[in-house]
């Protein structure tokens, strides 16, 4: 690490030399061991050296960024050298700002040290209790990893961070099979920080599992109907928060002023029990980003308080462009505040609805709205799942659906990232065949 | 350009056990204009080297990032263990993959490199266009980009070479807003092979493709919702190529029918109507060249085409080595890797269904009510075939004539029925080459295809 270090501070030096006024850099170095499982079978173990320098600087208020893999200084100083011309090349945009204050910090998160033979060890472990109970389940694909490494940020302003981090991942595709029957697939991803129980035993891998191995028969809706759906986390996910990330409340449609909540800071933007925040230190949370890619300190924030626009998720240059704070983080590791009933009960109270596993849809327009493929989900009628159902499309508009929650179950759903519970709106454009 | 310090490393190859040597450099060149700001201003340069070892029908892998010939030995090594643990611990015993001749491809041109004010430049001047032109926008984002790939491949058996493989692009995104405050966008990538500098020499050549995105956009702002339904719909050369693509190639990757895929029991089926020929072609399609043509894979196959869909009977999957040993068919240079650290997937080149007879204007007459759909903004497919597009520009049909564009909608349909309702395919095909395939690891593809006349089920209101 004194490397690295050294490292950093001859490429903050260069840009000075070479004349920049603001320079920073991320120097970082990793390892990674993974097994992959294809068609049910081990396939692969792979293990992976890497390097990366990242080298961002300012010269005359014109930004230019480098990346490289290579840590040897010829190869650095062209590479700060490159990115001298490629501000030279730009335009000065007096918005660009980065962290100022003077820290210096070490943190070391998670797991950094892999016990190669203990992953393989659950892997194995996973892959064969799955097959035991759940026979119906054919593994297209999982790969599971140990991610570790150390990463050295400077700046010329004086910060100064390292981080050692480590994690377990488990990521499975799979689908069931009887017969020539078959599932769509569905992906069920879990971060850990240690191995110490079966992984099928975390988080929610194995009720997601048994609900996939019920949809062997499905139906096909007939017509189109309006309705309540319920959206389980990772469709909660894709649909909502990635909208609201990406089209409300991020640094590009901020500024570009295409955000149709770009005037809405503090006012009511979905149902009161509505809290959303993004929660790098969340105990849930295996390894948080400890700073910001302009190299602030991280925090919580909330986005939405009450129903509330509380904050944009703006990088320091987006609020400079906009006249607006900084956010607290970059964004990562979302969290949506738990309801008081369960899915059970939430299911119980709807007549016609659905309860949507996954989502496969078009980008959802600036305006919020969306449609795409109910994927892995079920019928709801009379308070009760009664059918899986295929060929089936959702279609809505986020901001209404915010304003349109019937229910936020207790459960929530930790994949080590982020805790997700699940939501049921009225109003979803519903239809089948 | 890599110089070569594999070769002799042969010598070191594992007996018996089949192994790939690689060496690699992935080039990005970006830049990225938001209303005039320049957001991105970025130059990557990733390389290092990687060995795969095959032994008892299981694979070990290892990468570094350094081109040295010392760390050619430690991943060669790092393999070999790494295999060797495998086969130990959950090896099955199959035997070596069938041989293939040696064979050394001959090397490409090599890549020139462009200074970063090229793409400023330029970005810049369509964006000065743009704004001169069209003050009434929201916003506008301009990407002038280039990535390439440079892979040097040394082999036990098959084939080595030295590829390299750039692309380069203009994205243009233009907002406009509707009467009552809605933002409307829409999207045009423009470029193909090659680097940036030969194909876009001079930047006024685009200001009629601008304007025709304008055109697109300002007929979009007045656009209606799709009536939620199954419908009659000319899919346009985009939409069939990602259909080619998303709907039926991925079911015939090889590792995905063994994932059990739809296209498993499909194999010497209808699977679509006779008019519909589909082939994942390595460097030539048409007699033309490709795309992103592709000569040698990763596994040291030399590329040769993959015909998919023979007048409407499923024939064959996409292979790697180990797949086509698997079901007894031959490999065709689709197993590809995306970094130096990532190992061979089974991808596809450039896939596309063949042109029939049709003339559009035609295949637009015949529909009383319907859609035509021009333009997707992304797309996935399952392994049971059912897949979605989005649809980012279309119209309706009435009564055989193009009626009011279409907002922002999905499309969704089960891949081998859908292709049974294709009855009428245009003469001419168009790709597109612009975008990233996802599968653990991005990939650059080609697709393309004719416009087809068929049924599928829209989302909407």
């Amino acid at each position: 690490m004194d490397r690295m270090k050294e490292l950093a501070r001859e490429i903050l030096a260069e840009a000075k030399a070479k004349g920049a006024e603001y320079a920073q850099c991320s120097v970082s170095e990793g390892e990674k061991k993974e097994f992959n499982v294809d068609g049910g079978r081990f396939s692969l173990m792979r293990s992976l050296f890497n390097r990366n320098v990242t080298i961002t600087l300012l010269k005359d208020q014109k930004k230019g960024t480098v990346a490289i893999n290579k840590f040897d200084i010829e190869t650095v100083k062209n590479a700060v050298s490159d990115a001298i011309a490629a501000a030279e090349s730009g335009q000065p945009d007096e918005a660009w700002e980065y962290a100022k204050e003077p820290v210096e910090k070490e943190y070391t998160d998670g797991a950094p040290e892999c016990d190669t033979d203990k992953l393989f060890m659950r892997t194995k472990e996973l892959l064969e209790s799955i097959k035991e109970k759940h026979p119906t389940i054919l593994m297209e694909q999982m790969i599971t990893e140990h991610n570790s490494g150390t990463e050295v940020f400077m700046n010329t302003n004086g910060v100064n961070y390292v981080t050692n981090y480590g994690a377990y991942t488990f990521s499975l595709m799979y689908s069931a099979h009887e017969g020539e029957k078959s599932t769509s697939f569905y992906g069920s991803d879990i971060t850990l920080k240690t191995l110490d129980k079966p992984v099928l035993e975390c988080g929610k891998i194995d009720w997601e599992i048994s609900m996939v191995e019920k949809q062997l028969d499905p139906i096909s809706l007939e017509g189109k109907f309006n309705g309540p759906v319920i959206l389980a986390p990772m469709a909660l996910y894709e649909i909502v928060l990635g909208t609201i990330m990406g089209n409300f409340v991020g640094d590009a449609c901020m500024i570009d002023g295409t955000s149709i909540w770009k005037d809405k800071l503090g006012e009511q933007v979905a149902d009161p029990r509505f809290n959303m925040s993004s929660e790098p230190y969340n105990d849930d949370v295996v390894v948080p980003n400890r700073h910001t890619a302009e190299g602030y300190e991280t925090e919580n924030f909330d986005l939405i308080k009450d129903g509330k626009l509380n904050s944009f998720c703006l990088s320091q240059y987006a609020a400079n462009k906009t006249g607006n704070k900084r956010a607290g983080n970059g964004g990562r590791n979302m969290h949506v505040a738990a309801g008081e009933k369960t899915l059970e009960e939430i299911i119980s109270g709807i007549d016609k609805g659905l309860l949507v596993m996954r989502f496969s849809g078009g980008q959802p327009a600036a305006s919020g709205e969306f449609s795409g493929v109910a994927k892995n989900s079920f019928l709801i009628e009379n308070g009760k799942i009664t059918a899986a159902i295929s060929e089936t499309m959702i279609s809505g508009n986020v901001p209404d659906m915010l304003v349109n929650i019937r229910d936020i179950s207790k459960d929530i759903a930790n994949d080590g990232n982020n805790s997700l519970p699940f939501i049921a709106f009225d109003g979803i454009t519903i239809s089948g065949k | 350009m890599l110089q070569d310090i594999l070769t002799d490393k042969k010598a070191l190859f594992a007996d018996g056990a089949h192994t790939e040597l690689r060496g690699q450099n992935n080039r990005t060149r970006r830049a990225v204009l938001l209303n005039g700001a320049l957001m991105g201003n970025v130059r990557s340069d990733v390389s290092g080297v990687s060995a795969r070892v095959y032994e008892g029908g299981v694979y070990g892998f290892s990468s570094m990032a350094e081109y040295t010939g010392e760390a050619a030995e430690m991943v060669l090594k790092a393999a070999t263990e790494n295999a060797a643990f495998m086969n130990k611990h959950a090896g099955i015993g199959k035997p070596a993959l069938p041989k293939m001749a040696l064979k050394q491809m001959p090397t490409q041109e090599d890549i020139k490199d462009a200074e970063q004010k090229l793409y400023v430049d330029f970005a810049r001047e369509a964006d000065a266009y743009i704004t001169k032109k069209y003050p009434n926008l929201v916003s506008r984002t301009i990407v002038a980009m280039e990535d390439s790939m440079e892979k040097l491949i040394v082999t036990s058996d098959g084939a080595s070479g030295h590829i390299l493989a750039p692309r380069s692009y203009m994205y243009v995104v233009l907002t406009a807003q509707t009467d009552a405050g809605t933002p409307v966008e829409l999207f045009q990538a423009f470029g193909g092979s090659g680097v940036f500098g030969d194909n876009f020499a001079d930047p006024t050549k685009l200001h009629v493709e601008i304007d025709d995105l304008y055109e697109k956009l300002m007929q979009k702002r007045e656009g209606v919702y799709a009536d939620a339904g199954e419908k009659t719909v000319i899919l346009d050369g985009m939409m069939s190529g990602m259909l080619s693509h998303e709907a039926v190639g991925h079911t015939v990757e090889a590792d995905l029918v063994l994932g059990g895929s739809v296209a498993g029991p499909c194999l010497n089926k209808r699977v679509a109507s006779d008019l519909v020929t589909l082939t994942d072609f390595a460097h030539t399609a048409f007699g033309e060249k490709c795309p992103l043509p592709v000569y040698i894979d990763d596994e040291g196959t030399e590329a040769t085409d993959s015909p998919l869909i023979v007048n409407g009977i499923l024939t064959g999957y996409m292979n790697s080595r180990e797949s086509a040993q698997h079901f007894g068919m031959t490999p065709q240079g689709n197993a590809r890797a995306w970094l130096f650290q990532d190992e061979p997937l089974i991808r596809m080149r450039n896939t596309s269904i063949h042109p029939g007879k049709d003339k559009l204007e035609d295949m637009i007459a015949s529909v009383d009510d319907g859609y035509y759909l021009i333009q997707s903004n992304n797309g996935q497919a399952d392994t049971t075939g059912e897949f979605m597009f989005g649809v980012t520009m279309g119209y309706e049909i009435k009564n055989g004539k193009l009626g009011k564009a279409l907002l922002d909608t999905t499309i969704s349909g089960v891949a081998f029925e859908m292709l049974k309702t294709v009855d009428m395919v245009s003469d001419k095909v168009v790709w597109v080459s612009s975008g990233m395939c996802g599968k653990k690891q991005p990939m650059p593809v080609g697709m393309g295809g004719p416009a087809l006349r068929c049924k599928v089920k829209i989302g909407g209101r």
